[in-house]
C-alpha cells in the first residue's frame, strides 16, 4: 500500500550522517571539553546552534551555498560533487543539523570525568591521543551511544531542510518526513497514517532505548 | 509562579482585540501560481471597497486539507477545477465553483545558454536540474510532465527533474540558480519581482492540457458578505485586466 523506498531512504540518510558524526564530532567533543581558550565559549555557542535555528534558515543558506550559481557551486561542480538535490547534499545539512546531538553529551561526559584519571594516564607515560582512545572514550560509552542514538533520530525526524534543499526527488531526496507531507497533500491520508505510524513508534522506542541506557549507567555508577 | 502565569494570561485576554462593529477582512486562500496577480488584486478590490483582504498562500493540495479539516477560509482559488470539485462534493462550498482564470505554462532558466527559440533542444542537451512543482499535488506540475511526454523529452529530462513543494517553490529553485531551468507558470515569470531575471519561452498550448482555475466560496463566507464581494470582484473587468495582465488567459 505504501512506497517502502522513503523509509528505507531514512534509514540511510540517518546512518550516513551519525557515522560520519561519530568521526567528527567525537573529536570535536574531546576539543571543546578540555579547551580553555577564551573562543571556546564561541566554539560552544556555534555547535548548539542548529538547536534554536529554524532548519529553514539552514536550509535556504546552503540551497544558495551549495546553488551553481554561487562561488561554492561552481566549485564543487568543478570536483563533479553535487549537492543541492542529491543525497550528499541532504548528509551535509544533516551533519550540520544533528551536530549538537553529538557533540552535546559527549563533551558533557568528557569534561565529567574525573582529571586524575587522565593524569595517572599521563604520569605513565602515555601520549594525549592514547589517553582520549584507550582512556578517556571507554569511559563514556553511554554518552556515545546516546549521542549516537539521538543523532539518527534526530536526523530522521528531519523535516525543514529536506524540504529547502532535496527537490522531492524519489530514492534520492524523498525521505519518510517528506513522503508524509505528500501524502497529505494529496489527500492520501491513509499511505500518511502509516508511515506516521512508522515513524511514531520508531522514535519511541528511540527515546525508551535512552532512557534505559541512561538508567543502566547510573545504576553502574552507583 | 502559578499566579504570576494566570495573571500574565488574563491580561493577554483581556487585551485581545474583539471589535465585531470592524469589518472582518475577507480570508482567502491563494494557489501559489496567482499569488503576485492576487496581491495586485486585493490591493485594487481594498482600494475600490475598504475591505481588506487576508491571503494565505500555498499549494491547493494542502490548502484543500486544510480545508477539510476546519480552516476558516472564505474563498479558494485553486490552481486547478479539481480540488475545488472535490471540495463542493466534501459539502465544503457556499456556491458552485466557477472558473476566474486559464493558466499558462512557461520555461524559464537563468543560464545564459538559454536559447528560448531551440528550447527543446537545449532542454535535451542541457545537464542541469529542471524544476517543476510536484505533479500529484499541482496542476503546472502534472501538465509539465505532459509537455515533456508530447515533445518526448521524457526519456532525457525526467533524471534531471526535481520536484517543489508548490510553482513558487519550484520558480525558487530557479531563481536561486540551484536549477538549470523550470517548467513554470506564466503568472510568476511575469510579477514585476521577476523581471530581468533570466528569460523565459511560452510553452505552445497544443501541448498540454489548459490548466483551469476555479475558486470556491466556502461555507464560512455565510458569515462575511463582504467574501461575495470580492468572488464577483474577481470577474469583474478591472479584476480581468489584472489577470491578464499576469498572462491569463480569461474564462
Amino acid at each position: 500500500m505504501i512506497d517502502l523506498q522513503p523509509l528505507w531512504l531514512t534509514a540511510r540518510l540517518a546512518a550516513t550522517t551519525s557515522a560520519i558524526l561519530l568521526l567528527l564530532g567525537v573529536p570535536l567533543a574531546g576539543w571543546l571539553a578540555h579547551c580553555r581558550r577564551w573562543y571556546k565559549p564561541l566554539a560552544e555557542t556555534l555547535v548548539a546552534m542548529p538547536l534554536v535555528l529554524p532548519p529553514s534558515v539552514l536550509g535556504f543558506y546552503l540551497l544558495l551555498a551549495f546553488s551553481p550559481a554561487s562561488l561554492l557551486g561552481q566549485w564543487l561542480q568543478s570536483i563533479h560533487l553535487q549537492l543541492v538535490f542529491s543525497f550528499a547534499g541532504l548528509v551535509v545539512g544533516s551533519v550540520l543539523f544533528s551536530l549538537p546531538f553529538m557533540v552535546q553529551p559527549v563533551a558533557a561526559a568528557l569534561s565529567s570525568l574525573p582529571a586524575n584519571l587522565r593524569e595517572a594516564s599521563y604520569t605513565l607515560g602515555k601520549s594525549r591521543w592514547h589517553t582520549f582512545w584507550h582512556v578517556e572514550l571507554p569511559c563514556i560509552k553511554p554518552a556515545l551511544v546516546a549521542g549516537l542514538v539521538m543523532s539518527f533520530a534526530h536526523t530522521v525526524g528531519e523535516f525543514g531542510l529536506v524540504l529547502m534543499l532535496g527537490g522531492n526527488i524519489p530514492g534520492v531526496s524523498r525521505v519518510a518526513s517528506i513522503a508524509i507531507y505528500n501524502e497529505v497533500e494529496v489527500l492520501n491520508y491513509p499511505a500518511a497514517h502509516v508511515y506516521a505510524a512508522v515513524l511514531c513508534s520508531f522514535s519511541f522506542l528511540v527515546v525508551l532505548a535512552v532512557n534505559l541506557l541512561r538508567r543502566h549507567s547510573e545504576r553502574l555508577a552507583a | 509562579m502559578r499566579r504570576y502565569l494566570l495573571t500574565l494570561f488574563g491580561s493577554l485576554i483581556a487585551t485581545m482585540p474583539c471589535n465585531p462593529a470592524l469589518a472582518a477582512p475577507v480570508k482567502v486562500a491563494v494557489a501559489a501560481n496567482v499569488q503576485y496577480a492576487f496581491a495586485d488584486v486585493a490591493a485594487d478590490f481594498t482600494r475600490s471597497t475598504g475591505v481588506a483582504v487576508e491571503a494565505s498562500y500555498a499549494s491547493s493540495g494542502k490548502i484543500a486539507t486544510q480545508i477539510l479539516n476546519g480552516a476558516p477560509f472564505e474563498l479558494f482559488l485553486s490552481a486547478d477545477d479539481e480540488t475545488p470539485r472535490k471540495l463542493s462534493s466534501a459539502g465544503m462550498a457556499q456556491l458552485p465553483a466557477k472558473t476566474y482564470a486559464l493558466g499558462a505554462l512557461v520555461l524559464w532558466s537563468k543560464d545564459p545558454a538559454f536559447d528560448g527559440k531551440q528550447w527543446q533542444s537545449w532542454l535535451k542537451s542541457a545537464s542541469g536540474k529542471v524544476a517543476i512543482a510536484n505533479p500529484q499535488a499541482a496542476p503546472y506540475g502534472a501538465e509539465a510532465l505532459r509537455v515533456l511526454a508530447y515533445y518526448r523529452l521524457t526519456d532525457s529530462v525526467k533524471p534531471r527533474l526535481v520536484q517543489g513543494d508548490n510553482i513558487a517553490q519550484a520558480a525558487q529553485f530557479v531563481d536561486s540558480g540551484a536549477a538549470q531551468a523550470g517548467f513554470v507558470a506564466k503568472a510568476l515569470v511575469l510579477a514585476p519581482q521577476m523581471q530581468g531575471k533570466g528569460r523565459w519561452v511560452d510553452i505552445p498550448a497544443a501541448s498540454y492540457q489548459p490548466i483551469v482555475q476555479d475558486m470556491l466560496l466556502l461555507k464560512p463566507a455565510a458569515a462575511n458578505p463582504d467574501a461575495r464581494k470580492l468572488f464577483d470582484y474577481l470577474s469583474s473587468p478591472a479584476a480581468h485586466a489584472i489577470l491578464q495582465r499576469y498572462g491569463y488567459r480569461l474564462p
